[in-house]
């Protein structure tokens, strides 16, 4: 029988990393998760990817137990890698940071498919173009 | 020492928007953001579609003269992305250090490893029986024996009656002073966490085990200069992760074992144990013994 879930916790934090500091230890403890046990299996598997925001998904079940899974990185991420730039905009409505061309949404698209609530790539771009507006990119062919 | 105070900010929407508010918050929290599910128990079948429902999205703020500052500003930025999609009022909290650091202590039972042992949370009772109780209060330090791995560590040590142990990278202490309740004559206990140090320090005098156990900050290279009454002995172990084994194994771990003694390396997931074995190989080390407990592999080696 599925065991039945308490919480999901989704943490986007540095590859290999992991520390009981915030968000993780106010995230996590309350749940009654062992904080250094989840540090110690992020980092392990995290840890050939320093310098990248790596998310963990944690199920956390009923009986205590927790399980958790990598995911791709935040689109945002790979949006600013993408556009070339720092950070977002600061008023994305006026303020106009960069561009990405609709063929690097679906690059980016298609590495985030597995993750997403999208029925086809183009559902998958339609998401990941909403995030590029939110954060003052402009999508260019 | 005063303690440290967190802010927290967190806002409920839906899915798409979390993304988007979650980019905004980690230009000001950079040591990340948190997003929780709202929607009560749900079964786990598979495990991709759980995440579902209105989404948590929270991060912290130190509580220090940037603050206001800080604040303002994350404020400004949501406001700005507020005139996309409209949000919900931000929700701010007070959040203590000590309020999470002790929370996950009420779920901490006693954990019975092996065939011998108990590990036994210092603010519980030792429960009756035959097993050996380990008291063990982990504070901040790696190694509360929950882990598979120190498990696996514990189960490869059950015979160490009369040897000399040297341990790298202690964390919590545990394994030495469960060798040392199992009947290890003396132990060197060495990481280079000041934090692990001083748990390490205080696990011993829990347990009874302070005047057999050698505790200090360093590696191999404090150990072969002479910095501690240990250097060498029959069994070592080194239970960090696999990119650590590594290093210390190049570094010369091995030279820390006694002819015929054994080296116990863990902390190593299971696509990283081939890794683990040819770096031993190369040091001129021999794999004995391997043993996997979930996705996680101990591996007793000893000197070809």
């Amino acid at each position: 029988m599925a065991k039945k879930i308490k919480a999901v916790v989704r943490l986007q934090i540095s590859a290999g990393k992991a520390n009981p500091a915030p968000p993780i230890g106010p995230a996590l403890a309350g749940h009654g998760i062992n904080l250094m046990a989840f540090c110690k299996e992020y980092n392990a598997r995290t840890s050939s990817r320093m310098g990248d925001i790596i998310p963990a998904e944690i199920t956390i079940y009923h009986d205590g137990s927790f399980s958790f899974i990598l995911k791709t990185p935040p689109a945002s991420v790979l949006l600013k890698k993408a556009a070339g730039i720092e950070k977002g905009s600061s008023n994305p409505p006026r303020e106009k940071v960069g561009t990405v061309t609709r063929s690097q949404v679906r690059e980016i698209a298609e590495l985030k498919m597995k993750d997403l609530n999208a029925i086809d790539i183009e559902g998958a771009m339609r998401q990941i173009e909403g995030t590029a507006r939110n954060m003052g990119l402009d999508v260019v062919e | 020492m005063s303690e440290t105070t967190w802010l927290e900010v967190s806002l409920t929407t839906g899915g798409e928007l979390a993304e988007a508010v979650a980019e905004v918050m980690s230009r000001f929290a950079p040591n990340g953001v948190a997003i929780e599910s709202t929607q009560d128990a749900v079964d786990a079948e598979g495990d991709s579609k759980h995440f579902v429902g209105p989404l948590r999205t929270s991060c912290y703020l130190p509580v220090d003269d940037r603050l206001e500052d800080t604040r303002g500003r994350l404020e400004e930025a949501l406001w700005y992305l507020g005139r996309i999609h409209p949000l919900p009022s931000l929700q701010f909290r007070s959040v203590k250090d000590a309020d999470w650091a002790e929370a996950w202590k009420e779920h901490y039972h006693p954990i019975p490893v092996g065939r011998r042992l108990i590990i036994v949370p210092a603010w519980l009772k030792v429960p009756g029986g035959e097993r050996i109780p380990i008291r063990m209060d982990p504070g901040m330090a790696f190694g509360t024996g929950t882990h598979p791995s120190t498990q696996l560590c514990l189960e490869m040590i059950e015979d160490v009656g009369g040897l000399n142990i040297i341990d790298i990278g202690c964390g919590s202490g545990i394994l030495s002073v469960a060798a040392l309740k199992l009947g290890a004559k003396k132990a060197l206990c060495v990481d280079i966490d000041p934090i692990a140090v001083r748990s390490a320090c205080e696990n011993a005098v829990l347990n009874g085990v302070a005047e057999r156990m050698e505790v200090g900050m360093g590696s191999i290279t404090e150990i072969q200069s002479g910095n501690f009454t240990i250097k060498q002995a029959r069994l070592v172990f080194a239970n960090i992760l696999a990119p650590v084994l590594i290093r210390l194994l190049s570094e010369g771990v091995g030279e820390l074992v006694t002819n015929g003694g054994r080296l116990i390396l863990a902390g190593i997931i299971s696509d990283q144990v081939d890794e683990v074995e040819h770096a031993a190989c190369r040091s001129g080390l021999r794999v004995e013994t391997r043993r996997q407990l979930g996705d996680w592999v101990a591996l007793c080696a000893v000197p070809c």
